[in-house]
């Protein structure tokens, strides 16, 4: 119902032909789809963009979870740690502080080229490469937390084998670990693609200037055009579920050809390969990720939230703390970031449970229909938030329960549009996982609790607690819902954050920016050792 | 200088289009005489239709608290103890706004939803079908939906005793939906970096000099501003003047902080529809930006406010509307250099820069029904020239 109720508004806005603003509409026809035929460069646009960074983000992804997960590369437990940062710099965020690095005129880049003696730019983010280059480097940390997670929970004594039959180790890798992590790859291509479909800020920021738009940013457009052109931007929307279907039916059939099990009765230990003198290079990639997707992006940003007017080479007096002193005096910053941590947490903690069980009916349940459930349930990544939410904003205000303007409809709307993402990043654990081994217990006398508590569970864990993070970071960023849903007494940040890039300046935006990443890292730190110390505790 | 207060020439609150533009084409409009007409676009013509209310709340009962009047029931007001404000500015705009009127009436707490118009009104008249009423004032930046606002009887009738200071033209038809707290007008600028002070624009066609092809900027078709100034230099160039500018390829963003942004980076050359208040706002961190009052005059638009029907704090909401159609309120949002909206009230003081709004050539549209006719048109073509 989550799904469906919003969905129903939203199909019906799309078929609405009479005046687009009535509620209900006024008549219905097909017109709306038939004229998205003029839009057809914006659907390739889309496209393009959507296919390189889920290209690039799944390359980064794989090649990053392997040498992390499976290789001894040095400091690697500090790197895992590290790689789940440019998920917490926001692609808003991201693309801010691309913009000011590779920007043709302004970029800092471009300026010490020309510095040099250089001509005309070096570099150019606004293009499509430079928006895909920006989305996935901060989409990408998904595929790399999904298919990380999987890697973790693979015997490596299959690894082990190809070895001592005299594989090496590329050979190894690509004989055996990447089909192995097969499902939680395509999960997570699958996934990213989505995400990419729907991405926002950074083709907004870095395609606007090259008057290149995606559905995102043209649906943006329409709906805040007056009047708001809903109908063509539901068409648009719907017409993103058949890339959607076409997408998770393809990576269904993949998953249901295979096994991909290799967590079974047999006890293992995860084992990490030598790799000898590799190591270096790999320490060397790993290094040279974090600096474009964490260390450069934050410097940036940080250095341009305290200058009045960003230039690579300021003079002293345009050093300020007045951006500060802004941001801190906007509600924004004050209670809508209380909010939106709050709201992370709670999504978090309920969505781990929710979507672990939908995970768990789906795979394992042998509920007649599953499949059709996870079809349902991949709606909301199909279609862009803002487009979205006008359906959840239909539906929820004519909902009898008062929750109209509240956190709660915020909490049901992340719940909503989550659901996709924790899906996916607990079902790739799942199908890991030998039912054989709760079919054992079940045979021992176990009750279904029982053996959820003592098998199922303890094997899922990796794929629970990545998915807990994401869905709180996601949370804590998530911008395309939260614009229409939040009320004058439910407020959260990122809005905020991106509503200071329109009407403020990028040194507010970048204050404000900096102030959530720090929260939200401060807020992970904090839980984290409160985990931790309940687990000692509890040891103890 | 065009002086807007004395501009008696202008009609626009009336029905009918004005002598100037009445056929709505171009061609039987001489540019001295549209010139002529410019002004202030705030009532409605179109609206006759809409009965006058018999309740009307006429100035009664009226109060002075601190330096301006108000029928509204202030102790009431002071029960209800809030007001939900629903704006287009910007967040620090309308928190700088609530904030000012919160430390004039402390018991009155504020909240607001901030969003830009179209997706603002689309909210609030979803929210209103639904039967949900939480809001108490609404401000719009574009005349349409304000109209549209008021044949659904959105809008409360309330005769606040502060219109007395403006003229029937700045107020709606029939008066009391909705007053004009402010107004915004833009010219053009560019960077004195990147173009050289012989190739620096002087009147509205220098925006069509190919030298500055794929280093100029507008608003998108979201923006009241760019429907304002479409409007208006296509009644004085006709529609070939929009046509050339097309094979400029403009680059369009949402709001004047991107514009200015990448003016003073140097990333676009010229601005041609630039806001004097982002203007300022940039010239004060420092950018080498110069700003262009063309000779023609330079497009103007109004905002809107008002009490909104079935608000849930109706005392507060009149107090607020007072507050801010006041000379107190006004010093607000003329003074604050984050809105910088000029004041049509007479006895308004001059803005920060020193300049009073009656010392800008502006150019309002004139003929009301053209103009809110034509929007469709507007969002059509701007949609294509922006590559959309």
């Amino acid at each position: 119902m989550l799904v469906l109720y919003p969905i129903a508004y939203l199909v019906q806005a799309s078929l609405s032909v009479g005046d687009p603003q009535a509620r209900p509409p006024e008549a219905y026809g097909l017109d709306n789809f038939t004229g998205l035929v003029r839009y057809a460069h914006i659907f390739g646009n889309t496209l393009l963009v959507a296919a390189l960074a889920t290209v690039l983000a799944v390359v980064v992804g794989f090649t990053m979870g392997w040498i992390l997960s499976r290789t001894n590369v040095p400091g690697r437990a500090a790197f895992e740690q590290l790689m789940a940062m440019p998920y917490y710099v926001t692609p808003l965020m991201g693309a801010l502080a691309w913009a000011l690095i590779a920007s043709p005129s302004s970029g800092f880049v471009n300026q010490v080229w020309r510095a040099l003696g250089g001509q005309g730019h070096l570099v150019d983010i606004n293009t499509p490469g430079g928006i895909a280059w920006v989305m996935a480097l901060f989409e990408g940390s998904v595929a790399f937390v999904m298919i990380g997670a999987v890697m973790k929970s693979m015997d490596p004594a299959m690894e082990e084998a190809s070895q001592v039959l005299g594989a090496g180790r590329l050979r190894t890798m690509l004989r055996i670990t990447l089909p192995l992590v097969l499902p939680g790859v395509l999960g997570a291509a699958v996934f990213v693609f989505a995400e990419m479909l729907g991405s926002f800020s950074a083709a907004l920021v870095l395609g606007l200037p090259n008057r290149f738009y995606v559905v995102t940013t043209a649906m943006y457009q329409l709906v805040s055009q007056y009047p708001p052109r809903f109908p063509t931007a539901a068409a648009m929307g719907v017409s993103l579920f058949v890339v959607m279907f076409a997408m998770v039916w393809i990576y269904r059939r993949i998953v249901s050809r295979g096994t991909y099990v290799t967590i079974t009765g047999k006890a293992f230990r995860p084992r990490v390969m030598d790799v000898g003198g590799l190591r270096w290079p790999f320490l060397a990639v790993c290094i040279a990720y974090l600096a474009v997707a964490v260390i450069l992006p934050v410097l940036t940003i940080t250095y341009a939230s305290f200058q009045h007017l960003t230039t690579a080479m300021p003079r002293a007096a345009n050093f300020t703390l007045v951006n500060y002193k802004t941001a801190l005096s906007l509600d924004a910053v004050g209670s809508a970031l209380g909010n939106s941590l709050i709201l992370g947490l709670a999504t978090a903690s309920l969505g781990v449970l929710l979507m672990g069980f939908l995970s768990w009916l789906i795979y394992r349940s042998r509920l007649p229909g599953a499949g059709v459930i996870e079809y349902i349930l991949m709606f909301p990544q199909a279609v862009p938030r803002l487009v979205f939410a006008f359906g959840m904003l239909w539906a929820w205000l004519i909902f009898p329960i008062p929750i109209y303007g509240t956190l709660w409809l915020l909490l049901i709307a992340y719940l909503t549009v989550f659901l996709p993402l924790g899906l996916r990043t607990i079902s790739g654990v799942i199908l890991q996982i030998d039912r054989s081994l709760e079919e054992s217990a079940q045979m021992c006398g176990a009750t279904w609790g029982y053996r959820l508590r003592t098998v199922t569970m303890p094997l899922l864990k990796p794929g629970l607690i990545a998915a807990w993070l994401l869905l709180f970071i996601a949370s804590v960023r998530e911008l395309g819902a939260s614009i229409l849903l939040m009320g004058p007494k439910a407020k959260v940040i990122t809005p905020a954050i991106v509503e200071s890039w329109f009407s403020a300046s990028t040194e507010l935006t970048a204050a404000m920016a900096a102030l959530q990443t720090l929260a939200v890292v401060a807020a992970l730190v904090i839980l984290f050792a409160v985990a931790r110390r309940a687990v000692q505790q509890g040891g103890e | 200088m065009f002086d807007i207060a004395n501009n008696s020439e202008a009609h626009l609150g009336r029905r009918g289009p004005s002598p100037a533009t009445a056929c709505g084409a171009h061609d039987h409009v001489t540019r001295r005489g549209f010139l002529k007409t410019g002004a202030l676009a705030a009532a409605t013509p179109l609206l006759a239709e809409v009965p006058f209310a018999a309740a009307q709340s006429a100035a009664k009962n009226v109060t002075k608290v601190h330096d301006f009047q108000t029928s509204a029931d202030i102790a009431k007001a002071e029960q209800e103890g809030e007001v939900v404000y629903y704006g287009h500015d910007s967040e620090q705009g309308i928190a700088i706004l609530l904030e000012a009127f919160r430390k004039d009436f402390p018991k009155i707490k504020t909240s607001y939803v901030r969003l830009q118009t179209g997706a603002l009104y689309a909210k609030i008249t979803a929210e209103r079908s639904a039967g949900r009423f939480g809001v108490d004032v609404l401000q719009l930046s574009d005349i349409s939906p304000a109209i549209d606002f008021q044949k659904k009887g959105g809008w409360e009738q309330y005769m606040s005793p502060e219109y007395a200071a403006y003229k029937p033209e700045y107020q709606s038809t029939p008066a009391g939906y909705f007053g004009v707290p402010g107004v915004g007008f833009s010219g053009i600028a560019y960077n004195r970096g990147k173009v050289k002070p012989e190739q620096a624009p002087k009147t509205w066609k220098d925006i069509n000099n190919p030298a500055f092809k794929d280093g100029i900027s507008v608003k998108l078709a979201t923006s009241g501003m760019q429907h304002a100034q479409w409007y208006v230099l296509r009644k004085m160039f006709g529609n070939d003047f929009w046509q050339e500018f097309a094979k400029q390829r403009p680059k369009g963003f949402d709001a004047r902080a991107q514009l200015f942004d990448r003016l003073a980076k140097g990333e676009d050359r010229v601005c041609a529809l630039a806001e004097y208040a982002g203007y300022t706002l940039y010239q004060e961190k420092g950018a080498e930006i110069e700003f262009v009052a063309p000779p023609e005059g330079m497009p103007a638009i109004a905002i809107y406010v008002g009490v909104v029907s079935k608000a849930p704090h109706p005392e507060a909401a009149k107090l607020f509307v007072d507050w801010a159609l006041s000379k107190r309120g006004q010093a607000v949002y003329q003074n604050q250099k984050i809105l910088l909206y000029g004041s049509l009230r007479p006895d308004a003081g001059a803005m920060p820069t020193g300049k009073k709004l009656a010392d800008f050539k502006l150019l309002f549209p004139t003929d009301m029904n053209d103009y809110v006719a034509s929007h469709p048109i507007f969002v059509k073509e701007w949609n294509s020239i922006m590559g959309l």
